[in-house]
């Protein structure tokens, strides 16, 4: 990027941004693309309407600091936080419990929608991992042998993910009987990703790797040489790339020709020796938005590795992105409190 | 691309209590939490602990080791700490430090070579010290059943002799020579119910190279006379001549690979030669940490010190690798 003549970025002129005072721990929106929401270091959850995006409304879910935090039903969320409460927030910003663990962490909550208004939603205490359905029943309990510190539905929300010490556990969420599948590799697991077409699970490693697993025959992958800790892994649309953090640029593994072993993995937006944190790749297209220590946020184009601005270099290290489902609109928080909501609809 | 902002804060200090069940690990943890002193601590515990603790703040963990794959065979850490200290920093209300009580049977190592090994927890706090509490009546007895007691004591900073009522002067004297034979350099603090003043437990920066060898007050007292192997002990060398930079890391290189097992806490203030600065060292098993520290002061004698706790240790073999690392 150039040195000398700072670049326009796009979310001053299309966008909106706020201090939000705390660290923004996720940014996630809902599921019918109307709001998004920002779980914050200080236990609030902030909500933004899209079509009054001036209007960031601020919600006390936790005692403490959130930290996870996913949509629910078309128009709200679920939150877990480091007070033990798993808490549903709806669209207009009232809270109710699904759950209290006591003085355990929710470390970990994903959420997955099946059809007819039903949904399913798990989180993670410890080593356990909760499922209730969309009215906060819970459905089932899945012990780990340490503690979860990934989760992941598939795309059909058949099956749910977990990563931890020594490998993954894959639970089949409506089987009768539950006989897992362990994918094994010793060491340890910090953070899970699952191919959109069921071919591979890859997870983050505490050694600056990744690991992977090709599915059903649970071959084996490795991809090694990131300077720092992988902490966001994403699929691109079809799961032809899994883009990846930890590196001075978006490091992006191709999944398709037989890849990504013995591949070399593309990179993006890299060259000023500033680490990568967050990337996420796009809903619908082959783009792909990154976060980096210094609080860039740029969006790349991965056919083509053209790269636009959209967050100055002045927020401290980028923790959250999240697309809207239609891929319009993409929102971004900071470690210092910084959030941003991206608007890229034609008008 | 603009400057790279930096976080200028201090990093946060953090305390680790060990000490077998009933010693007063707990007792100790609640004086320093119940004290006057207008700090907030986050406060780490395990779920078997003895008593309730009374905090704002109290994570709940369980103590997760594993090994790294780094080909570093003793290399063990925490991950729950590193997802606690990640999950403590995302809070608004900051507090001035963490406290993290280990179970009664725990190893040190792991919590220890957490805050050398994981960035992102390096990035955010800095070990301040380990101590462990004693009980005097039943140290003689733990020691005797099982490793942990030792390594408890011989990783300690600082040690809290507690429960001195239930013994005779003798016998206090007797627990306190078996704990100098484990580990002459940590500071002593004979108690009852855990009483011993905050600042003697709190900010010691024991693992702050700048202070690398300030918990040494008998450094240059008698060497130990035990000569147990498998017993965990603690020998101190001293060389005049400066130290060649490339011998001393050839050295200790392939001594912490080879002996890092054994070697529970290595540590050393290096004169090198033609290099008016101090060198400091220190080491966990095989993980080691060594900066420039602060000149050597005027009049000061330029003596390289390297002291070494562990069990095995041969010291001939030790005196004649330190003292075949000075300039020809």
């Amino acid at each position: 990027m150039s040195q000398t003549v700072r670049a326009e970025f796009m979310l001053q002129t299309r966008g909106v941004q706020r201090d939000l005072g705390a660290f923004v721990v996720a940014a996630r929106f809902s599921r019918d693309g109307r709001s998004v929401a920002f779980s914050v270091g200080d236990g609030t959850v902030r909500l933004v309407r899209l079509s009054e995006l001036s209007d960031w409304r601020e919600v006390q879910v936790h005692d403490g600091a959130g930290l996870a935090l996913a949509p629910d039903g078309d128009s709200g969320f679920v939150s877990g936080g480091d007070d033990g409460a798993l808490r549903r927030v709806t669209g207009d910003g009232s809270v109710s419990d699904i759950a209290r663990f006591g003085m355990k962490w929710v470390e970990q909550v994903a959420a997955h929608a099946l059809d007819k208004g039903r949904g399913l939603i798990a989180a993670s205490v410890g080593k356990m991992v909760h499922l209730f359905d969309e009215t906060g029943k819970k459905l089932k309990e899945f012990t780990h042998p340490s503690s979860v510190t990934g989760l992941v539905f598939d795309t059909k929300g058949k099956r749910i993910a977990a990563s931890h010490y020594n490998g993954v556990t894959m639970w089949f969420v409506a089987a009768k009987t539950d006989t897992p599948r362990k994918l094994e590799w010793k060491g340890s697991h910090t953070g899970i990703a699952i191919h959109p077409e069921g071919e591979a699970v890859v997870t983050a490693m505490q050694e600056n790797a990744l690991h992977g697993w090709k599915l059903p025959d649970g071959q084996h992958m490795r991809m090694s040489g990131y300077p720092a800790k992988t902490e966001a892994l994403s699929f691109s649309k079809g799961g032809k790339w899994l883009a990846s953090s930890g590196a001075d640029a978006m490091v992006l593994w191709p999944f398709f020709g037989g890849g990504p072993m013995g591949k070399a993995p593309i990179e993006l937006a890299g060259g000023d020796g500033v680490i990568c944190t967050q990337v996420l790749c796009h809903p619908k297209e082959d783009l792909v938005a990154g976060g980096f220590t210094d609080g860039l946020v740029v969006v790349a184009d991965i056919g083509s590795s053209r790269i636009l601005p959209i967050a100055p270099p002045d927020h401290g290290p980028v923790t959250t992105l999240a697309w809207s489902p239609d891929g319009t609109r993409l929102a971004i928080g900071t470690e210092t409190g910084f959030a941003g909501v991206m608007d890229f609809a034609r008008r | 691309m603009a400057d790279t902002t930096t976080d200028t804060t201090a990093l946060i200090p953090v305390t680790v209590l060990t000490g077998y069940l009933g010693a007063g690990k707990t007792t100790l943890l609640n004086r320093i939490l119940t004290e006057q002193h207008g700090k907030k601590y986050a406060v780490v515990i395990n779920e078997f602990g003895e008593l309730g603790v009374d905090n704002d703040l109290v994570v709940d963990t369980d103590e997760e080791v594993f090994e790294m794959n780094n080909g570093c065979i003793c290399c063990t850490v925490r991950g729950d700490l590193i997802r606690i200290v990640g999950g403590l920093m995302k809070r608004r209300d900051k507090f001035d430090g963490i406290i993290i009580e280990t179970t009664g049977l725990a190893n040190p190592a792991p919590v220890a070579q957490t805050f050398f090994v994981d960035e992102g927890v390096k990035a955010k706090t800095r070990l301040d010290a380990i101590v462990t509490v004693v009980d005097a009546k039943h140290l003689p007895a733990r020691l005797l059943d099982s490793n942990e007691a030792a390594d408890q004591i011989a990783f300690a900073d600082v040690i809290v002799l507690n429960k001195t009522d239930l013994v005779t002067p003798e016998e206090l004297a007797a627990v306190e020579a078996q704990i100098r034979a484990i580990n002459k350099f940590a500071v002593i603090h004979h108690t009852q119910r855990a009483a011993v003043a905050i600042d003697e437990i709190l900010n010691r920066g024991a693992f702050d190279l700048q202070r690398v060898l300030a918990f040494a007050p008998e450094f240059l007292s008698g060497d130990d006379d035990h000569e147990h192997n498998e017993d965990v002990r603690s020998l101190s060398f001293e060389v005049e001549k400066p130290i060649d930079p490339e011998k001393f890391n050839a050295w200790i290189g392939a001594l912490l690979q080879d002996k890092g097992p054994d070697l529970l806490r290595t540590k050393g203030i290096l004169s090198y030669a033609g290099e008016d600065r101090r060198f400091a060292f220190q080491a966990v098993h095989m993980i080691a940490d060594g900066d420039f520290i602060g000149p050597w002061k005027d009049g000061d004698p330029r003596v390289s010190r390297l002291v070494f706790i562990g069990r095995n240790l041969n010291r001939p073999q030790l005196r004649r690798g330190f003292e075949g690392c000075v300039v020809d």
